[in-house]
């Protein structure tokens, strides 16, 4: 087993599912956000579940899968745009496995299972993440753009770069959940 | 240097949220929204902010020139997420995308776009003309034909609005000193 990442047990808040959420992340509007279970939130997220879809009844904002990474310092905000003359903001869904660097700034629709995204990446407003894609670090995808299966993207703006290996999801899969088994709590002497 | 004095002038229809920073004499006009994690530091001189701007999440504008003069920012602009803004005036109903940088070097004019990620930090002073857009890695311009400017201003307009309501549900709002 790889060495272990600690964090100080005063910081992350452990929720019943297995969630750990940073105390020093900013997240708006609680009550709009799912967490699949087993997810981290560093340090330094600012999550924002207050950008609702108006209208009546509950609305879910954000919702992420299990095993996923939210990175230091990195924003989510759900997309918005006027549609038949009304203006409104879209929630955004995220899958299982998804791991996404510091400080990027994610304002996609849609992101599948297994992803992986770089540091500092800027993903622009209504982007499609397909399943198993990764997103290279310093990326800036345009706003609209839809991200196929199994594809590596790269650059500004962001452009197809080669295809990802079939093992994908498996790699992904058992790298994000050992990311999780070696986030612990630093026990002091 | 003498310390700053803090002097918040804040319209009261603007909504600032309880979690933003601010630094010195700045004021805040009238229907203008600051998002929670917002930077406002007039380090050097006033700032003045006019109605209807939107400034978003991470974004910081920052006056430091040396003359001490007043940054003054116009109305229905868009500061979106991380963008940090230092030219000493800026027009009306410009947008400073995702994570771009201005240097104090330029001035924005009305209705230009600096583009996610570019860095706009020329060594000689610069007015960025009327329409200006700045995109792409290496900062490239050209100029807006002015398409679809009605649709955007109603865009804008109509996003201000929405926050404008929505915001102070979620968010604790901060006040001026004069209220």
């Amino acid at each position: 087993m790889e060495a272990p990442i600690y964090y100080s047990k005063s910081e992350f808040i452990e929720t019943d599912t297995g969630n750990k959420v940073s105390r020093r992340a900013t997240i708006a509007g609680p009550q709009n956000i799912i967490l699949g279970g087993k997810t981290v939130i560093s340090t330094g997220a600012i999550i924002r579940g207050d950008l609702r879809r108006t209208g009546p009844g509950h609305a879910v904002v954000i919702s992420l899968g299990r095993y996923c990474l939210v990175g230091e310092g990195c924003v989510m905000r759900p997309p918005y745009k006027t549609y038949r003359g009304n203006f409104n903001y879209y929630p955004m869904k995220i899958g299982d496995h998804v791991h996404i660097g510091a400080n990027s700034v994610v304002e996609a629709a849609t992101i599948g299972n297994h992803v992986e995204i770089g540091k500092n990446c800027v993903i622009g407003k209504f982007t499609i993440i397909k399943d198993c894609a990764k997103i290279a670090d310093n990326t800036v995808i345009p706003p609209n753009t839809v991200i196929p299966a199994l594809s590596h993207f790269a650059g500004s703006p962001g452009r197809y770069v080669e295809d990802m290996p079939e093992s994908t999801m498996e790699v992904v899969e058992a790298r994000t959940k050992g990311y999780y088994r070696r986030f612990m709590p630093f026990e002091g002497r | 240097m003498p310390p700053i004095r803090d002097k918040y002038t804040i319209h009261s229809k603007a909504v600032v949220c309880q979690d933003v920073e601010l630094k010195g004499d700045i004021t805040i006009g009238s229907g203008t929204i600051v998002h929670p994690k917002a930077t406002i530091f007039a380090i050097a001189g006033p700032i003045v902010i006019g109605s209807n701007n939107i400034i978003e999440e991470g974004a910081i504008i920052v006056n430091r020139q040396a003359r001490k003069e007043v940054m003054r920012i116009g109305d229905d602009n868009l500061f979106e997420i991380g963008c940090r803004v230092e030219s000493p005036s800026v027009g009306n109903f410009n947008t400073v995308s995702t994570r771009a940088r201005v240097h104090h070097t330029v001035r924005l004019a009305s209705f230009c776009v600096v583009g996610a990620g570019c860095l706009v930090v020329p060594t000689e002073d610069e007015v960025l003309d009327d329409y200006t857009v700045i995109y792409g890695p290496a900062a490239e311009r050209r100029k807006w034909t002015g398409r679809g400017k009605v649709q955007e201003a109603d865009l804008r307009r109509k996003h201000a609005e929405y926050l404008r309501e929505m915001l102070p549900k979620f968010n604790r709002l901060r006040r001026g000193d004069g209220t």
